[in-house]
């Protein structure tokens, strides 16, 4: 019985996907091999049975209304601002995005707690727009709000005691 | 001096072109000519009638979004097929039947039952009517796995190369020649009348 792989080679011959050497070795094979021979016909025929013979199908609906449908959502789609325009790639530079806008909050929000380490209280005021807030003395948490970046960050200790 | 474009007797390419320049009516005439063929081939992937007319209909959408793009390289009913079996892939692959089918999966790895079968070989000399032989074909499609449907799909029915359906079901040529393989010796068995049992 010939292996799996040439196998496989009897059936990219058949299907036309060998270079002309490796065409010509599987003939080779197949004039000196009953079972590459017979693997050959049984995909063959196979092969015949499928080409051109997918069954015909009727839409189960009215043409009609499987059109109106097909309007509607088109015209819903054109209705929106972007519905019909083409998805386009975002620049290359908007992948850092991200990960800069996260590096940048955590740099602001390290040097704001740097400055201000003789306040030591419950509350620190650090300018009009930003300020962080330990709520209690013994809780585990404390949030920073920055105004102009519209942004809180919640630091949460759950292994203080 | 512009005609007046007669949808019923123009051609494809005719009423491509008008649709490109907003032609709903035009685009109408194209769903009406390929509807069936559409739906029917969304069918052969998700051999579920609410879904395959789902996605034929976005397939539609789509194609309306898309035909500037068209640039008629094939006809438009293969570029419309081409939509329709992307859409069926990604909804396949929503649906996870990959993972759902991973026994089917480890028998593909491992051989499966198919490499050890001896070779049948379907009667090509039993007449049967077209209509019969496409109604048996489709069972015998229908009781195959997702991966050894599709792989089958489209090899035989779109002609597609390996490199081709290794590109659409994401997965190397290797893997398509072992389903291609797979599934046409069950198919070669099905079509044969053959149960399994009986090979055993």
């Amino acid at each position: 019985m010939i292996n799996h792989q040439t196998q496989l080679k009897v059936q990219a011959y058949l299907d036309g996907e060998l270079s002309a050497g490796e065409a010509r070795a599987v003939e080779e094979l197949m004039r000196s091999d009953a079972d590459a021979q017979a693997l050959h016909q049984e995909l063959r025929i196979a092969r015949s049975f499928l080409a051109g013979n997918e069954l015909e199908r009727k839409l189960p609906e009215s043409p009609e209304f499987y059109w109106s449908k097909i309007r509607r959502q088109i015209e819903r789609a054109e209705s929106t601002p972007d519905g019909l325009s083409e998805p386009t790639a975002p620049p290359w530079w908007s992948r850092f995005l991200a990960p800069a806008g996260v590096l940048g909050a955590l740099a602001v929000f390290v040097a704001l707690v740097l400055r201000s380490p003789q306040d030591g209280g419950t509350f620190l005021a650090l300018d009009d727009s930003h300020e962080i807030e330990t709520p209690l003395e013994e809780t585990s948490s404390f949030s920073f709000r920055s105004e102009a970046a519209a942004m809180t960050v919640v630091w949460v200790d759950s292994h203080r005691e | 001096m512009s005609q007046k474009l007669d949808f019923a007797t123009a051609d494809d390419k005719m009423l491509v072109k008008a649709a490109q320049k907003g032609g709903m009516q035009a685009f109408e005439e194209l769903v009406s000519r390929h509807r069936d063929k559409i739906y029917g081939r969304a069918f052969s992937m998700m051999r579920n009638e609410e879904e395959a007319v789902d996605l034929s209909q976005e397939a539609w959408v789509k194609a309306w979004q898309r035909l500037k793009q068209f640039q008629g390289e094939a006809s438009f009913v293969t570029w419309m097929t081409r939509i329709v079996i992307n859409l069926c892939l990604d909804q396949l692959r929503k649906q996870k039947r990959l993972r759902a089918e991973s026994i089917e999966q480890m028998d593909e790895e491992s051989g499966g039952v198919e490499r050890q079968m001896p070779v049948v070989t379907p009667n090509p000399t039993e007449r049967l009517e077209r209509g019969e032989l496409r109604q048996r074909i489709d069972e015998a499609l229908g009781k195959l796995s997702y991966e050894h449907r599709t792989v089958l799909i489209l090899h035989e029915f779109d002609e597609l190369e390996y490199k081709e359906i290794a590109r659409r079901m994401q997965c190397s040529i290797g893997t398509v020649m072992s389903r291609l393989f797979y599934a046409r010796r069950k198919m070669a068995v099905l079509l044969a009348g053959l149960k399994r049992e009986e090979l055993r």
